[in-house]
């Protein structure tokens, strides 16, 4: 058994790029997620049935079944009816599986403000859509950060599966590296500590975000 | 049912007033007339329909039958519907102060924040104009210095003295106070009473759902005895509450004076 | 809807659904074992078998299943660590998921409030003794639920393995996908597939979340 770093380093440039592009699908995928989570939540709880178990449905059905299998669909689904490339699949894919689980716990917080903190708005004079904007929906969200938080860490390591329908994110950058090298340990090596790291920064945030809004619950 | 100062302006204006929950009958037929600036204490055991009273006056229980009026508008309009009612009532709320039992504030906003949302979002108040009120509204309530604490680092007696500020930043017409000191440990209770007791010197119009007997004796100008929905005796406090008539009131009386020290 | 097409590859589908189970029971079984040993090392007081129980859940914690199986799959060799696609599933699936329910196992040992070890300690039982008469039965329940809640995390993740050809649902979907050309159809069958597999070890976990709590419930269930 003999390490051999080099190639890695020869290529550090093509794995920079990897790393840049994960990150920008992360962010525009947390965003995404995060808000249209939130859209998604609010609808499903104020509106009838009509509406809400559609919705109700695709969170569940987003929920139970594979990422992979959901990237796949749409990867082919779409591709038979519009071109697109593959890494709008990927961004969306990711997104609207994150979106479930998000809006799934928007949804709880939601329904756990109490009811007391929407007739003190009422009562002031506010209308029941400017009680929902500045009254419900931010404590929702601000008793959701631990499990969003989670939720993100989650998905940042997800966006390596990303690479299954050809985004060339950070797994996908080094395939040419690693055929050509013969070298896949320590590119996958290099590949997970990066991963750690952005794992490491995600958790620094995560903990960082719980502390200020701590008071604020 | 009316105040021996019959020629003041009525405020709060309670007629013929009905409300059933299901089945359950908890207000048959309520009259009370609130004069600009007085004061009136509802008392009674919990399931008298005291509360339910209270809050149909802000509209936050539906009444079935009669009709509550605030400042001569009528407050419920069965003949309104959806978009029109909303603004008629969000526009009647601005104009009372109501105080919940467990304080209701917003665990989200600074205590200052709390204070100048609504007069920043429903008067359109530019945001220094409203911290500067917010300000001396807190500063009324012995809390100036607690402006840029979040609620969940207040006191029980603090978070319902910054609910009253809140309420009081509206510039309301009357306050409606539910059972504002019941949750609070006997301890705090008296700094609470004492924000009343001063609104009660600057002569506001005030609706007092209670179970301090005492304060409301001392406090108020009219009282009120509630059960079962029906109204069984009302007064100046003091025949009220040294000469009750009936003696149904004798025996709630009995019960809470005594276990009060 | 092309109801004859889905008719026609269900057989095929159904084949590849019992790749997922085997893979997923073996895993599950293979991980709970790897998570007993971590919470084990964790617990002894020996400093540096701690620090290789937290370093290890950590790292796992920290990376990408995906990323740890092409690691495991294709930089095995290089260090001598050749694998068939499905064991490779396996085991990373198992090492995986084990340092995941290492966490949940010692989450529900914790909810168990101190006084119960001190109590069962002051009547002369040892450690062992307390954890299976005392602490083990009061966790139970909490725990069988959130090594539920990772076993269908495990299920869901094993479509992954896909990758390395091994061919279970996923990768038997995708195939379909490619050659039919009726993405609705395929994606339903094996959606439904997917489903009723997660509600099978719901099913399970529910059922052995009862028996665990039979006696420490404290509301009664009649019949």
């Amino acid at each position: 058994m003999e390490l051999d770093f080099s190639p890695v380093i020869a290529y550090a440039p093509t794995l920079l790029s990897g790393v840049g592009v994960t990150s920008l699908i992360a962010l525009v995928v947390a965003l995404f997620s995060v808000l249209g989570g939130l859209l998604v939540a609010v609808i499903s709880v104020y509106t009838n049935k009509v509406v809400s178990w559609p919705i109700r449905f695709l969170i569940w059905l987003f929920m139970t079944t594979p990422l992979l299998l959901q990237l796949y669909f749409l990867y082919f689904g779409l591709g038979e009816w519009i071109l697109i490339p593959a890494l709008m699949v990927g961004v969306l894919g990711l997104g609207f599986h994150y979106m479930a689980y998000n809006a799934d716990i928007f949804i709880a917080t939601i329904r756990s403000v109490s009811a007391g903190q929407y007739e003190a708005s009422r009562s002031l004079g506010f209308g029941h859509l400017r009680t929902l904007f500045y009254i419900i929906v931010p404590q929702a969200f601000i008793r959701s950060v631990p499990q969003i938080g989670n939720n993100l860490i989650l998905m940042v390591k997800d966006t390596s599966v990303l690479s299954a329908i050809g985004v060339a994110e950070l797994v996908y950058a080094s395939q040419y590296a690693i055929s050509v090298s013969f070298r896949p340990f320590e590119f996958f090596i290099v590949i997970a500590i990066v991963y750690y790291l952005l794992n490491l920064i995600m958790e620094f945030g995560q903990a960082r975000f719980e502390r200020m809004t701590a008071d604020r619950r | 049912m009316t105040i021996e100062t019959k020629t003041d302006t009525p405020m709060v204006e309670i007629v013929n007033v009905h409300k059933k929950f299901g089945d359950l009958e908890v207000l048959k037929g309520i009259n009370l007339t609130v004069p600009k600036g007085k004061i009136v204490s509802i008392i009674g055991s919990s399931g008298s329909g005291k509360s339910t009273l209270l809050r149909s006056v802000n509209h936050l229980e539906v009444i079935d039958d009669g009709v509550i009026r605030l400042d001569g508008v009528q407050v419920n309009r069965p003949d309104m519907k959806g978009l029109a009612f909303e603004r008629h009532i969000n526009h009647i709320r601005q104009n009372m102060g109501m105080v919940f039992q467990h304080f209701n504030l917003f665990p989200h906003l600074s205590t200052l924040d709390n204070v100048t949302l609504a007069p920043r979002k429903l008067k359109g108040m530019a945001r220094k104009e409203a911290e500067e009120l917010g300000r001396e509204y807190l500063n009324r309530v012995g809390l100036a210095d607690k402006a840029d604490v979040y609620p969940s680092r207040l006191s029980g007696g603090q978070k319902q003295r910054v609910a009253i500020a809140r309420a009081l930043a509206m510039q309301p017409k009357v306050m409606l106070f539910d059972e504002a000191t019941s949750a609070l440990d006997p301890e705090l209770v008296e700094e609470v009473n004492l924000v009343m007791r001063d609104l009660a010197k600057e002569h506001m119009t005030m609706l007092i759902v209670t179970h301090e007997m005492a304060f409301a004796r001392d406090v108020s100008d009219w009282a009120m005895f509630m059960e079962g929905g029906v109204v069984v005796e009302e007064g100046t406090p003091d025949k009220f509450f040294s000469n009750p008539d009936h003696e149904r009131t004798r025996n709630f009386l009995r019960k809470h004076l005594s276990s009060q020290h | 809807m092309d109801v004859n097409l889905m008719v026609e590859v269900t057989p095929l589908l159904i084949k590849a659904a019992w790749i997922t189970i085997d893979i997923s029971i073996r895993a599950i079984i293979l991980g709970f074992g790897v998570a007993c040993v971590l919470v084990f090392l964790r617990s002894l007081q020996i400093k540096p078998l701690q620090w290789f129980s937290r370093g290890y859940v950590s790292v796992i914690r920290g990376t990408p299943y995906f990323v740890q199986l092409l690691l495991v799959f294709y930089g095995g060799p290089t260090i001598g660590l050749t694998m068939d696609p499905f064991t490779c599933g396996v085991m990373v699936g198992a090492f995986n998921i084990g340092a995941y329910m290492s966490e949940a196992i010692r989450g529900a040992l914790e909810s168990v409030e101190s006084g119960q070890n001190e109590a069962s300690r002051s009547l002369g039982f040892g450690r062992l003794q307390t954890l299976t008469y005392v602490v083990l039965p009061q966790a139970a329940g909490l725990m069988i639920r959130s090594v539920g809640v990772l076993a269908i995390v495990l299920v869901k993740n094993s479509s992954l393995v896909s990758i390395i050809s091994v061919v279970e649902l996923t990768y038997q979907a995708q195939r379909l996908i490619g050659s039919t050309y009726k993405p609705f159809e395929i994606f339903t069958l094996t959606a439904v597939m997917y489903i009723c597999i997660v509600y099978a070890v719901m099913g399970i976990v529910e059922l052995a979340y009862r028996r665990a709590t039979r006696y420490t419930t404290l509301v009664k269930r009649v019949q």
